[in-house]
Order: C-alpha cells, then sequence, then structure tokens
C-alpha cells in the first residue's frame, strides 16, 4: 500500500488549488467583461434563444471547396417572408459553421418559425446543397425558454446542494458538508473556468447539457468525497490517540487506490464517448472527464487536507 | 447456506424476467435519436385569465389533441409539461411548419355585418386586394417572369402611399405582403364586431367545387347558430353589404346576401366558405374548426427537427461508445482483480441488463443526455464493486482468511457506498423534480442506475462471490491478488 504523506505537502496542494480556481475565476471575469459575451460563459442557442439548422451535405470529395462566406451572402440575399404575426426576421447576425471539413452546415439564426427554417434551407441549398435525405436537424427556442431552462437548472442545483449538505451533517457533522461543497465548487468552479476559456479561445457555446455535465460534476465529486470521509471517520475510531494529520494520511493512503481505479472506470466510457460519441456528446463528454479528474484531485487532496487545520482548532470533535 | 441459494435463485430469477421483459416491450426511443420533430408550446393568459391553471391547460390540450389527430402523423404524442407548456412530437416528421400552423392558430371563427354605407369603399379594397393576390400568384408561379403587368408600380406606388405604407422597405414580395396584410385589415375594419362566432358550429365539412377545382368548407350550424345566422343574413340581404367570415380576425370569406332573403334570411342552418382552397387548406381548416376554438391563445416556444438519417447515427455512435466503454471497463477489472473481477463482470453485466429492463417497463423514453446518464451510473456500479474488493484485498493482505476477508470487506465497505450512493440520488431526486427536458431524461436514468447499482453491488456481487466459494478449488487468495502481496503466514 502506498503510504501518502498528505500532510507535509499540504501547502502545495492549497497553493494548486488555489491557482486553478484563481486561473478559472479569470476566465470567468475575462468572459463577462467580453463585450461580445457579457456572461461569465459563452452561452448557446440553448440560453439566448434562436434557431440553429445542421444540414448534412452529399458532397463527396468536393466537400471542402465550400466556405462559410459564401452561405453566409446567399443567406442574407434572400430575405424571408413574414409568417403569421412573426415579422420578418433580420438574418444580418446569422452565421455560418462548416463541421467535418465541409460534410457539414451549421447556420445559427435569429429565432424563426418552422416555415421560414424551411425558406431558409431552400435559400442556401442552391450554394451548399445537395443535402443528405433525413440529415438535417432544426433547433428553435424561444428566448423565454432559455431563461426558464436557467433558472431551473440553478433551482435544482440549489436543493441538490442542500439536501447533500444536510444528508452529510446527519450522517457525519457539519464540517465535513462544509468541506464536501467547498470541494465541489472548486470542481464545478474549474470546469467552468476552462470552458470560459474555451469560449473566449475558440469561440465554444454552452448548451443545456453542460448544465447537465455540471450536475452530475457536482454528484460525482460529492460521492468521491465522501468515501474519503468515510474513511477518516472509521480511522478516528481506530485510531483516535493519533494526531488528525496522521488520521487523514492512513485515511486517504487507504483510499488511493480506490478512488484512482473509479476515477479511471469511469473515465474509460467518457474516452470512449470522447473518441466515437459524435459531435452531440463530445464537450460533455469532455466536460465530465475534466470533472472526473478535477473531482479526484478534490477528494484526495484538497479536501482531507482542509480538514487536518479545520480539526486541530477543535481537538475535542476528533474523537466523533 | 439455503439463504444464499434463495438469493441466487431470486437473481436468476430477475435476469430471466429482466429478459423477456426486454424481447416483449420495444424500448422507447426519443426522437434524438430516431429522428422526428418535436414542438413546445406555452399556453398564454388572455382576457379575464391572468394564470394557467391545470384545468384551462387540459381544455387547451383537448382542442389541440383533435388537432393533432387531424394531422395524421402515426405515434403523435401530446403531453402537458408543468403548468402551463404542452409538448407534442411527431416521430418521423422533418417539417413541422404545417403542424406549427395547425396548432398555433386560435382559430376563432367570427361572423360580422359589413358596416353601412361602406360599400363604395369595400368594392375598392376588394379589387385591389384581388390584384394583389393574383401578383401574389403569379409571382409564385413564375418567379422568372415580370409580374408588374398585372399591376403597374404607378398603381401599386398610389396604392401604398393611400395605405401609409413605405414603398422603400424590404424586397417586392415582402411589400406585396405588407400590403395585403393592410388592405385584409382595412376590410376588417369595415366590418361590424362579430354577431355570433364558432361557437354555434356543429360541424364543419369540405366540398369540392367541380367549376372550379377549388375546395370550399362547408358549416353546419346547431339550432341557436341556425337562427343567428338567418337574423344575421336578414339584416343585410338586398342592401349590399357584406356577410364576412373571420378567421383569428383575418377575413377569409365575404358574400353578398341576395335580395330574396329579405324576409326570413338564410334559413336551414348550412353556409359555405368558397375560399379558393387547396385540399390541404380545406382539410385543415375542417380540422381546426370541428376542434373548435382554442380557449386560449398559444405559442410556440421552441421546434426541434432531427432527420431520420442524424438520428440513427446518434444510436450507433452512443452504443459503439456505451458497448466500448464496458469493455474497458470489464478488460480492467479482470486485469486488476481476477477472479472476484469475473464476478465483478457478471454483476455489472447482470445490471446493465435490469437497468434496459427498467427503462422498457417504466417507461423510460432513451435520449442522448439519458444514455450519458446511463454510462456514467455504470461508472458508480463499478466504484461500488471497486470499494468492496479494495476492502477484501486489505483484509488478505492483513493475513485474514478468505472468507472472512470476503465478508469483513462486504460489511466495511457498505457505509461508503451507502453514502456515496444516496448522496447521488438525493441530486438525482432535486433534478429530476425540479430539472426540465434533457436535465430530467438524464436525471431519471442516473437515478434508476444507482438504485440498481446499490442492488447489483450488495445482493448480485456478494452471492456470485459467496457461490463461488462453495467450490473448494477456487477458494484460494491468489485468486484475488498476486502471492507477492500475500502475508507469508496466510492460509
Amino acid at each position: 500500500m502506498i503510504a501518502l504523506n498528505l500532510s507535509r505537502s499540504r501547502r502545495r496542494v492549497w497553493w494548486i488549488s488555489l491557482l486553478l480556481v484563481g486561473f478559472s475565476i479569470a476566465g470567468l471575469v475575462l468572459c463577462w467583461t467580453n463585450p461580445a459575451i457579457k456572461a461569465p460563459l459563452r452561452p448557446g442557442l440553448d440560453f439566448t434563444g434562436g434557431t440553429q439548422i445542421q444540414l448534412e451535405r452529399s458532397c463527396e470529395q468536393a466537400c471542402s471547396a465550400l466556405q462559410a462566406s459564401v452561405v453566409e451572402k446567399a443567406l442574407i440575399a434572400s430575405p424571408l417572408d413574414a409568417d403569421g404575426e412573426t415579422p420578418s426576421p433580420n438574418l444580418d447576425s446569422a452565421r455560418v459553421q462548416l463541421l467535418d471539413g465541409g460534410k457539414s452546415v451549421v447556420l445559427r439564426l435569429p429565432t424563426l418559425t418552422a416555415g421560414q427554417s424551411q425558406a431558409v434551407i431552400e435559400a442556401v441549398a442552391p450554394v451548399a446543397g445537395p443535402f443528405l435525405e433525413g440529415g438535417q436537424s432544426v433547433d428553435t427556442i424561444g428566448p423565454s425558454l432559455g431563461s426558464q431552462l436557467l433558472i431551473s437548472s440553478l433551482t435544482s442545483l440549489g436543493v441538490a446542494f442542500a439536501g447533500i449538505a444536510l444528508y452529510i451533517s446527519f450522517r457525519y457533522d457539519g464540517r465535513y458538508a462544509v468541506l464536501a461543497l467547498l470541494a465541489l465548487a472548486h470542481d464545478v468552479v474549474i470546469v467552468s473556468g476552462v470552458f470560459a476559456w474555451l469560449g473566449l479561445a475558440i469561440g465554444l457555446e454552452v448548451n443545456s447539457l453542460f448544465a447537465v455535465a455540471l450536475l452530475t460534476i457536482a454528484g460525482y465529486s460529492v460521492n468521491d468525497t465522501v468515501v474519503v470521509f468515510d474513511r477518516i471517520r472509521e480511522k478516528q475510531r481506530e485510531n483516535a490517540d493519533l494526531p488528525i494529520t496522521d488520521q487523514v494520511d492512513r485515511a486517504v493512503s487507504a483510499t488511493l487506490t480506490r478512488t484512482l481505479y473509479t476515477s479511471g472506470t469511469t473515465l474509460l466510457p467518457l474516452v470512449a464517448l470522447i473518441l466515437f460519441g459524435g459531435s452531440t456528446l463530445y464537450w460533455f463528454a469532455i466536460a465530465l472527464a475534466l470533472g472526473v479528474i478535477v473531482g479526484s484531485w478534490s477528494s484526495i487532496a484538497l479536501a482531507p487536507s482542509l480538514l487536518t487545520i479545520w480539526s486541530r482548532r477543535s481537538p475535542s470533535t476528533a474523537s466523533a | 447456506m439455503a439463504r444464499q441459494q434463495g438469493w441466487f435463485a431470486l437473481i436468476l430469477a430477475l435476469a430471466i424476467a429482466a429478459g423477456s421483459v426486454l424481447l416483449s416491450f420495444p424500448m422507447e426511443l426519443g426522437l434524438d435519436l430516431r429522428g422526428g420533430s418535436q414542438l413546445l408550446l406555452e399556453v398564454q393568459p388572455a382576457g379575464e385569465i391572468t394564470k394557467i391553471t391545470p384545468k384551462e391547460l387540459e381544455l387547451v390540450k383537448a382542442v389541440l389533441d383533435l388537432r393533432v389527430n387531424g394531422l395524421g402523423v402515426a405515434e403523435s404524442t401530446l403531453q402537458t409539461v408543468g403548468d402551463d407548456q404542452l409538448v407534442l412530437q411527431l416521430p418521423g416528421e422533418t417539417d413541422p411548419s404545417r403542424a406549427a400552423k395547425t396548432l398555433g392558430e386560435t382559430a376563432l371563427l367570427e361572423f360580422r355585418a359589413q358596416t353601412p354605407d361602406s360599400q363604395e369603399e369595400m368594392q375598392g379594397l376588394l379589387r385591389l386586394r384581388a390584384q394583389v393576390r393574383s401578383i401574389l400568384e403569379l409571382k409564385q408561379q413564375r418567379e422568372e417572369t415580370d409580374p408588374e403587368s398585372a399591376l403597374n408600380a404607378e398603381e401599386l406606388a398610389k396604392a401604398q402611399k393611400a395605405l401609409g405604407l413605405d414603398a422603400s422597405a424590404g424586397n417586392e414580395q415582402e411589400q406585396l405582403e405588407q400590403l395585403l396584410n393592410k388592405v385584409n385589415g382595412q376590410i376588417a375594419a369595415r366590418f361590424e364586431p362579430a354577431a355570433f362566432n364558432g361557437k354555434l358550429l356543429e360541424r364543419a365539412g369540405r366540398r369540392l367545387n367541380d367549376q372550379t377545382s377549388n375546395w370550399a368548407v362547408t358549416l353546419t350550424f346547431d339550432a341557436e347558430g341556425s337562427q343567428a345566422f338567418a337574423d344575421l343574413t336578414q339584416s343585410i340581404a338586398g342592401t349590399g353589404r357584406l356577410l364576412g367570415i373571420f378567421l383569428d380576425g383575418r377575413p377569409i370569406s365575404e358574400a353578398s346576401v341576395g335580395p330574396k332573403y329579405e324576409v326570413a334570411g338564410i334559413t336551414g342552418g348550412n353556409a359555405e366558405i368558397t375560399g379558393n382552397f387547396t385540399a390541404e387548406e380545406a382539410r385543415d381548416l375542417e380540422v381546426k374548426l370541428n376542434g373548435g376554438a382554442l380557449p386560449l391563445p398559444v405559442k410556440i416556444l421552441q421546434v426541434r427537427t432531427i432527420g431520420p438519417s442524424l438520428g440513427a447515427e446518434n444510436v450507433q455512435r452512443s452504443l459503439l461508445a456505451a458497448l466500448s466503454g464496458l469493455a474497458l471497463v470489464a478488460v480492467f477489472m479482470l486485469l486488476i482483480y481476477r477472479l472476484a473481477g469475473l464476478v465483478a463482470v457478471v454483476a455489472l453485466s447482470l445490471y446493465a441488463l435490469f437497468n434496459l429492463a427498467v427503462y422498457a417497463l417504466i417507461p423510460v423514453t432513451l435520449t442522448l443526455p439519458g444514455i450519458a446518464g446511463f454510462i456514467l451510473s455504470i461508472g458508480m456500479a463499478v466504484d461500488a464493486n471497486v470499494l468492496i474488493f479494495e476492502r477484501i484485498k486489505d483484509e488478505l493482505r492483513r493475513g485474514n482468511t478468505l472468507i472472512r476477508s470476503i465478508e469483513t470487506g462486504f460489511s466495511q465497505a457498505f457505509s461508503s457506498i451507502i453514502d456515496g450512493h444516496l448522496t447521488t440520488l438525493i441530486s438525482c431526486v432535486a433534478l429530476f423534480t425540479l430539472g426540465t427536458g434533457l436535465v430530467k431524461g438524464f436525471a431519471a436514468t442516473l437515478g434508476i442506475g444507482v438504485v440498481l447499482s446499490l442492488f447489483t453491488a450488495l445482493t448480485c456481487t456478494r452471492t456470485l462471490l459467496r457461490f463461488l466459494m462453495s467450490y473448494q478449488g477456487l477458494r484460494r487468495p491468489t485468486n484475488f491478488l498476486p502471492q507477492r502481496q500475500l502475508p507469508t503466514q496466510s492460509v
């Protein structure tokens, strides 16, 4: 068994976590102050509302010849009619993206009605077509839905946190709950920060799947940390006379193999998803994989090392 | 020993049951996996109703149900979501524009009389509208030819100026449509408020006009409606004032009533809307009128369409990812835990089987985030096994006997497994009850996964391990960890 001396290098652990969190917060703040984004993360269609059309082209060799600007021109050159009460939309803000070496086209447009979306597909067909039969997807999300999604995600997250904190306080004590939530916040902030930087660097947008990923990371992080805490409590019972630093060191060493194996086995399907899962789940899987790695760090190193300072101030609880 | 055999029989029975469930119940695939359209509608408060209650939502749903059936898309479903939303799923339908149009309209049919002394203006407006319509039609038929021939530019400019339209805005098509809307508005302004509305309709039908080969929509009124229609037509008969039929405030038909109806009006309770409909338009209007007007307006919040081949690709890719992920985990477990790893692989296969059976039974509609939740829950199920086996190894390294190590391993790992699973379950419950759409699907599969993982780790793994340990030949610590890690005084 590997004997880890966490207590001796705990300052280093705190510095690493502090740097990572600082780097992430810098990314979030930069994103927020960026006039083009004005939010901690670059919001995608799910949050801003609008229409996204993805078309698979049947073009074989000639795929890469298409340029986004040509599609954009075709789009702007063919204004849309008003549909019922929806006025004719302004397509100047439309953006065109080519994926897979031009094999598929993604159009990001203001909110369109179903009829207008069909008109858009017909408008770009002369330059970007022909399209594969059945290979198209159209997403239209009203602006009010985005805020609904954000609010419901945040409330469910808040309730989940409160529930977890309550459970840990009941099974362990308040300090463990605070530390578990701290480790969780650490993981969520770092993953968000990386995506904020990605938003700045390559224009990556976060969608509702990213919200799902953050919620999962939160759940995983707590699960991971709780197992280490469970072992610390056990070591405290077994070796009540040892200083808290030794108890924590022993507990972390005892669970190290398990934490690494579990993270490894959780990463395996995620790596499979990244490699084979297709474009829909690509960034989702990356966010989760990142969360698993950061989550292991926080449950092996950060949360237990923080427990050592907190317990020293109240030695009477060591026998709890 | 008898108790253990009981567990073994139970697991076997469950596995067989799960297998037969999977064979007899088809898995429900979400639209993102099989292609189709999904529309999210929100009921809007209007008039005296400021907040939508479940009762109003049901009323709206009842009307929309009739219209959805009229669309003729197989397996279409309409469900209520939350307090004021409805979600319509149209599997296989890749052009939702017709559905959006049919569902989004209130379909309030109104019968109005023309205001007195507006006959001359009305004639001008109707002529203008006919001209604009014919240009638009010509434009649609022959995009390349010059449609100006029917209405010259000067006349168009004059009409636009008279109606206060900006001639420079938008392209020709837009200008014409604006003009048409404006003219329709002007026509509507020359009608009195509704004498009665579509509530007095008994049913609607449609009929092909042999002479014009256009479709007409036929109306049959109930007793009260017949009387109201007779009264209305009687009041305008012979005066040259027109009878206007309006749908959602737009005039769809104007008809003159001859002097012969001056005495009693048009009786018999039948009328016909001859609005130059195509077969499809007539059918849609018939469906809407028979379904009745929506008690409250609805707004389309979201339209998602995914082509069937994209859906199939998603299924294949996700399945491949899930299977290769599982295969890698199996290899890992066998390498690290040897015989126990084999037990874990069997237990995890049972776990996957139980999961899929539960999805088919409830049923859980499988979507992409749902599959992601499933893959992640496999990770948690593995964690439970890893926790148990690490404890067993610890006990073996301390020099305990194999059987005792296994028992202690299970009992010691128990509390952390429970804590880990319960905390995840708490977040799943929160996400499922408060989250929407994607989040809900994800929470459902992860939650089911967590509960089943508790069951398989604590019963299947344990029972299988004990079962194997009843064979003397397998009862060797080296089946669990390498010789060099064992203390020398070991059994």
